[in-house]
């Protein structure tokens, strides 16, 4: 079975939040939280380049290791969810992750935090598909309805891409080719001293 | 007076005897395994036409076409 | 909980694994500590929304899920929406895979549409200013009010006195009628927001080759070789056109970025410029310096389709490298590297926006980009064009077909010739029509000229203000300004802010009609007589949008007015009943439930814009497009089979003669590979057969099938007669034809009476057939001609760089100083030279420009009230180099006054940043709420104040105005920054 993945095409990032904005939509995500975040290194300086972060859904995932109640699954296709009723809050998942994904929405005295919420690569929760109750503490599942990541299908320059791991090397794996193997931006031909041939 | 005395000492040494027991039959806490609710989701991923279709979806979606 | 398990749990052993339940125990220390803390919670303000409880608009199981496919309401892409609405509430958002100009993407701005439909910061109900409060009133209570007041305005000051404001969100329709009212009330003052965003584009290039549109397509990009972007910054303003302009990158064409900062979209470029804000002409001329030094320019093309290279060549000979470098700050090998890479890389493309349309010189640069790309041959073939990119979702149908001050629908202008054309549109008496307008007496139309205000263009919206406060005895019209009706335009777009606030608080009425509380509402000091209308969004209603690339995309209602909102067709239609025109504004409009019908009001426009040939595009063949827009090539926009089969998709204008001719659009502008009945165009011959002596049509240039093999005036029916073509005319078609021409039914035979005949021509015919026929022999129905490259009715026929009147290089302005003040232009005396003459580079150094955020659109009303968008871009902030910030003593993020040159002070957060060169200082524009360090948040009604509220940037911009079309001079003024 493919391995569900994400791939932000750091050439084509224009660091424009729409999927940070698609994931808020369709997960009605609260005020102080976003599932996907973007970070852009060297703002407002040659080289500028931008990312797209979310959960990654890892393989051997450093939260669902870590977890006390183990609340943490991964489907077949290794996406990476978790139950919110036995989630205790505790925010170990949150050290554990290098990705900073998983997200709590209160901050109360004594450190409560709420219950843990992060990218469930629209595939939704332990609880009825595309219910009311599964939408209201998980957000939409898309994945039941065939459908993919919203994040990604809504990415303005089809710079994120998620799906099936082989589709998107594929898609990727192509797109290098056009561009000729390295990227086309400023500061590569000045640190390869990549001459352009003069016709 | 006595019987008094004696009969709620012996009532609240019931409470507190009941109150003390303890079930021999205890859960063992596995670490790693998953021990939240079932997900319907994962039963219809293993279905054969679905990895197809999100494949199809992917493809219709996604590329630059 | 059992208060036995706890008691049970709690004593017993807590070590080994036989012990207690790890998870039970933490979970109930939890519970314990947090019903602790619930009693001691901390009121954070937005922080703590439970996960759960705070949902709205939430899919319900079960119930069945309708898809509307709408376009979304932000930029001109016009990328396609599908709303999953259930029970009539919008629950979900989809990607619109199938349409062809985003393949399903979106920006943030897209892909947050459905925040309109939870509705909880919008304008409910209508209200009025009373005593400083807003108060809540019925609609009838406020047509009613609104009306008699206008009436009685009208009574004592006639028809001008009312400012007029539409919109370039309103639909092709809205717009339209937006038009309509302004006509029928009388009065040239309405206006939008293209006064302001691409006046001087649409000027400046109609008037080189005929039509003041993009040229080519987002989608065409893909086959450009070379693209050079001046003054625009694709990726935060138009960010899923980046789809097209990366795959083009990745087919090959280098990218150039010019501009003051280094944006986003210069981050994806191959070449990166820094100019001087406002010498974009000196730029471009620097440019075809190197060309023509070495003969790259096209030759053949040239002597085919372009007249006045000679002049332009002139003018180029005095941009030496050294000039260049001066003035613009680009040493010569850039300008050299930039030029040699667009002339190695053919077909290229140019694109601009705002960096180079909002100068008092902007018709000027518009003029020279073309220049630009007519000598290297660029215009007018695949992966060429002028690609202008466009603002607002409906800014170019408004433009075409909407409320301008200067024009009537259609480009037609406001000659009695215009007038009459549109009287016989719809239909109602001519001199009716001139009655409505104030005939007592003529005034100065500019240059000393006498007119009536039927023929002068009225004042803009960039000059509103000044239609306000001026003395009248200074203006051409009766009197100042005493009401406005803003239905759909933000105000903190315009400059000046400090005179904005007292124009508002002089006028005697003020009437907002928006789907929020604008800037407007809030920025003054006004206690009562103002008006807050809701209006529905684009979401609440059906229509036709024009995207940027002039196709044509029909939108399905989502849902039905929120509260009690009313859509902008159902307020006209309320109000000019109020004021006694209803009956003949809408007499070929059906009206059901008091709702004009959109699709008759298609059908108007249909029939009477021919200059553009928006008569085409049906709203029967727009519905078949959306409804099979899968079937549309991403590249070429061409369906490939499939019911639209031949079409490009929304029949991007011209699509000429009726429905029934099945035009299938024009996708590329001025392209002589195709035949006109395919697509194919050739340039416009609108300025004549000759000038001085030399022949303005083409030479040896024509289109694919032309059966002329040559240049060719325009057709009229007196052409079509010389040619023999005439009687190919339909019976039908030659009544139309005489009614146009005044000849009664009864006149007998074909004669032309007194020349009447000859002179109907393809604007003006109603029939469609001169243009049938003409396109059937492989014409253009507006002629072949060559485009020109000198202007000779503008102030600088030859484009030439001046100074921008707020300059930071004082030491320039001898050598390139700005026009004399004028006395009467658009009804305003309008000043020059009076401010460029003193130097205010010694106490504002700094050089403040402004321009877009992603997440935000416009004056921002609408996307800071939704939170999605809110909240990642939630601060108004200026940047500032660090060499500028040292010098001033400010430190990052922290807040500074910026005080403008004419003393509008604004308190931001200074982000200190490389991304501005040295001496330049950027602000978005999207903010409103604040005045000069003051949040206004008390002044807003009631539960409708935006999420995040920050200061105006135009609060501290000045003066300084097109001397073509009034755009106002954001892109080069002054300013000085001290921390707070």
């Amino acid at each position: 079975m493919a391995r569900m993945k994400f791939l932000c095409d750091v050439e084509r990032c224009i660091e424009c939040n729409a999927c940070v904005t698609a994931c808020n939509n369709e997960n009605d995500v609260p005020w102080g939280m976003n599932r996907r975040h973007v970070v852009t290194i060297k703002d407002g300086e040659r080289g500028e380049k931008s990312v797209s972060v979310a959960c990654m859904h890892c393989t051997d995932a450093p939260c669902a290791a870590v977890c006390p109640v183990d609340c943490f699954y991964t489907t077949d296709d290794g996406i990476v969810l978790h139950d919110k009723d036995l989630c205790i809050g505790c925010g170990y998942c949150f050290y554990a992750c290098p990705f900073g994904a998983p997200q709590y929405p209160q901050q109360e005295a004594f450190g409560v935090r709420g219950k843990m919420d992060k990218c469930t690569f629209c595939a939704g929760g332990p609880l009825p598909d595309n219910s009311e109750a599964e939408y209201r503490k998980y957000g939409r599942n898309r994945i039941a309805e065939g459908k993919l990541p919203l994040c990604a299908e809504m990415c303005a320059t089809k710079s994120l891409l998620g799906g099936d791991g082989n589709v998107v090397s594929e898609i990727y794996r192509k797109r290098v080719f056009n561009r000729g193997g390295r990227p086309l931006t400023w500061s590569w031909q000045t640190a390869y001293s990549f001459k352009e041939k003069n016709k | 007076m006595k019987f008094k005395l004696w009969f709620t000492a012996a009532a609240i040494a019931g409470v507190i005897l009941y109150g003390c027991y303890e079930s021999p039959d205890i859960t063992y806490h596995e670490p790693g395994v998953y021990k939240g609710k079932e997900d319907p989701l994962l039963a219809k991923l293993r279905q054969p036409d679905r990895q197809q279709q999100l494949v199809e979806r992917f493809k219709k979606v996604q590329t630059d076409r | 909980m059992k208060q036995k398990t706890w008691l049970r749990r709690v004593s017993a052993k807590t070590a080994g694994p036989d012990g207690m339940n790890r998870r039970t125990f933490l979970r109930r220390s939890g519970f314990a500590v947090g019903s602790g803390a619930l009693a001691g919670m901390l009121p954070l303000n937005l922080m703590q929304k439970a996960w759960a409880a705070d949902k709205s608009n939430i899919p319900m199981d079960g119930v069945k899920t309708v898809y509307r496919r709408t376009v979304c309401t932000h930029c001109s892409v016009g990328c396609g929406v599908i709303a999953e609405v259930q029970n009539g509430v919008w629950t979900g958002q989809e990607p619109d895979f199938e349409s062809p100009l985003n393949l399903g993407s979106h920006c943030p701005k897209g892909a947050s549409v459905r925040h309109y439909g939870m509705g909880d910061r919008r304008l409910k109900y209508p209200l009025k200013l009373v005593d400083g409060q807003w108060k809540r009133i019925g609609w009838e209570q406020a047509i009613d009010e609104i009306g008699d007041r206008l009436l009685k305005i009208r009574r004592e000051s006639g028809p001008d006195a009312l400012f007029f404001c539409g919109s370039s969100k309103a639909s092709n329709e809205h717009s339209y009628l937006q038009r309509k009212f302004a006509a029928f009330w009388g009065s040239n003052n309405c206006d939008h927001q293209a006064r302001i965003c691409h006046s001087t584009t649409v000027a400046g290039v109609a008037n080189t080759w005929g039509y003041g549109a993009m040229t080519n397509s987002y989608n065409d990009m893909h086959n450009c070789k070379g693209m050079l972007f001046v003054g625009s910054n694709a990726a935060e303003a138009h960010p899923v056109a980046m789809q097209h302009i990366l795959r083009g990158k990745e087919n090959g064409a280098k990218m150039i970025v010019v501009d003051p900062r280094f944006t986003r979209t210069a981050a994806h470029a191959d070449v990166y410029v820094r100019l001087r804000p406002g010498t974009d002409v000196a730029f471009i001329w620097g440019l075809l310096w190197h060309i023509f030094n070495n003969g790259w320019e096209d030759k053949k093309y040239i002597d085919q389709r372009v007249w006045g290279i000679d002049d332009i060549r002139k003018e180029v000979m005095k941009w030496s490298p050294g000039a260049v470098e001066d003035v613009t700050g680009v040493p010569e090998s850039k300008m050299l590297e930039v030029a040699k890479i667009m002339a190695e890389n053919r077909p290229g493309t140019i694109v601009w926006c705002m960096g180079g349309t909002q100068h008092h010189i902007g018709n000027n640069m518009t003029r020279a980009y073309c220049v630009f790309q007519l000598a290297l041959g660029n215009i007018g073939v695949s992966g060429g064009g002028a690609n202008i990119f466009r603002g607002h979702d409906n800014v170019q149908g408004a433009t075409d077909v909407g409320p301008n001050c200067h024009t009537l629908p259609g480009y037609y202008g406001l000659s009695d010739g215009a007038w009459q054309h549109w009287a016989r549109v719809w239909d109602v008496d001519y001199e009716w029509l001139k009655s409505r307008f104030d005939m007592e007496r003529k005034y100065d139309a500019g240059g000393g000229k006498m007119a009536y205000t039927m023929n002068i263009p009225g004042i803009p919206v960039s000059r509103w203000i000044d239609g306000v406060l001026e003395d009248p005895q200074n203006m051409s019209q009766k009197g100042n300004f005493r009401a406005v009706f803003f239905q759909g335009h933000a105000c903190n777009s315009q400059t000046r802010g400090p005179e904005m606030k007292k124009a508002l608080e002089k006028l005697e009425m003020v009437v907002i009609n928006d789907p929020f509380p604008t800037h407007m509402s809030v920025m003054s000091e006004r206690k009562n007589n103002t008006y807050l209308l809701p209006a529905c969004t684009q979401f609440e209603t059906t229509g036709s949008v024009t995207a940027s690339n002039r196709s044509i995309q029909w939108r399905e209602k989502v849902m039905e007015p929120l509260f009690e909102s009313i859509p902008d067709h159902v307020v006209l239609y309320r109000l000019a009943s109020k004021l006694g025109f209803a009956d003949k504004l809408f007499k070929n409009i059906k009206v059901s439930n008091g709702e004009p019908q959109i699709e008759d009001i298609l059908r108007e426009i249909n029939r009477g814009t021919w200059t553009i040939g928006y008569t085409g595009q049906s709203p029967e063949r727009l519905q078949l497009h959306a409804k099979y827009r899968g079937t549309f090539n991403t590249t070429t926009l061409k369906a490939e089979g499939g019911p639209c089969d031949g079409d490009y998709y929304g029949l991007p204008w011209p699509a000429w003669g009726t429905p029934e001719l099945k035009h299938p659009g024009t996708p590329i502008l001025y392209d002589t590979s195709k035949s006109v009945a395919e697509g194919g165009l050739c340039f416009r011959a609108r300025f004549g057969t000759e000038h001085n002596g030399e022949n303005l049509l083409a030479e040896g240039s024509y289109s694919k099938g032309s059966e002329i093999k040559d240049g060719y005036p325009e057709f009229t029916y007196g052409m079509l007669e010389r040619l023999g073509w005439a009687g190919e005319l339909s019976d039908k078609e030659m009544a139309v034809i005489r009614r146009v021409a005044g000849i009664s039914e009864s006149a007998s035979g074909k004669e032309s009476s007194d020349g009447k005949l000859d002179k109907v021509n393809w604007k003006t015919d109603l029939s469609g057939g001169i243009q049938r026929v003409a396109i059937k022999h492989g014409c253009a129905p507006f002629g072949n001609a060559k485009a020109r490259c000198v202007v000779w009715t503008f102030p600088d026929p030859v484009p030439i760089h001046r100074e921008p009147l707020y300059t930071p290089r004082f030491d320039l302005v001898a050598k390139y100083p700005t026009y004399e003040d004028r006395k009467a232009f658009w009804r305003l005396p309008t000043r020059y030279q009076s401010i460029q003459k003193q130097d205010h580079s010694q106490k504002y150094p700094l050089a403040f420009i402004s321009g877009r955020l992603t997440e935000h659109q416009g004056g921002g009303a609408a996307t800071r009230s939704n939170p999605w968008l809110a909240k990642l871009q939630p601060e108004m902030f200026v940047e500032i180099n660090p060499a500028d910030a040292n010098n001033a003593g400010v430190r990052h993020w922290h807040y500074v006054w910026l005080e403008g040159a004419e003393g509008g002070r604004i308190k931001v957060r200074a982000m200190v940043t490389e991304r501005v060169g040295r001496g330049v200082v950027w602000t978005p524009f999207h903010f409103g709420g604040w005045f000069q360090g003051k949040d206004l948040i008390d002044r807003y009604p009631e539960g409708s104040a935006p999420f995040v509220r920050g200061e105006a940037c135009n609060t501290a911009t000045t003066y300084g105005y097109d001397s073509v079309t009034q755009m106002q001079e954001t892109k080069a003024t002054l300013c000085r920054i001290q921390p707070v």
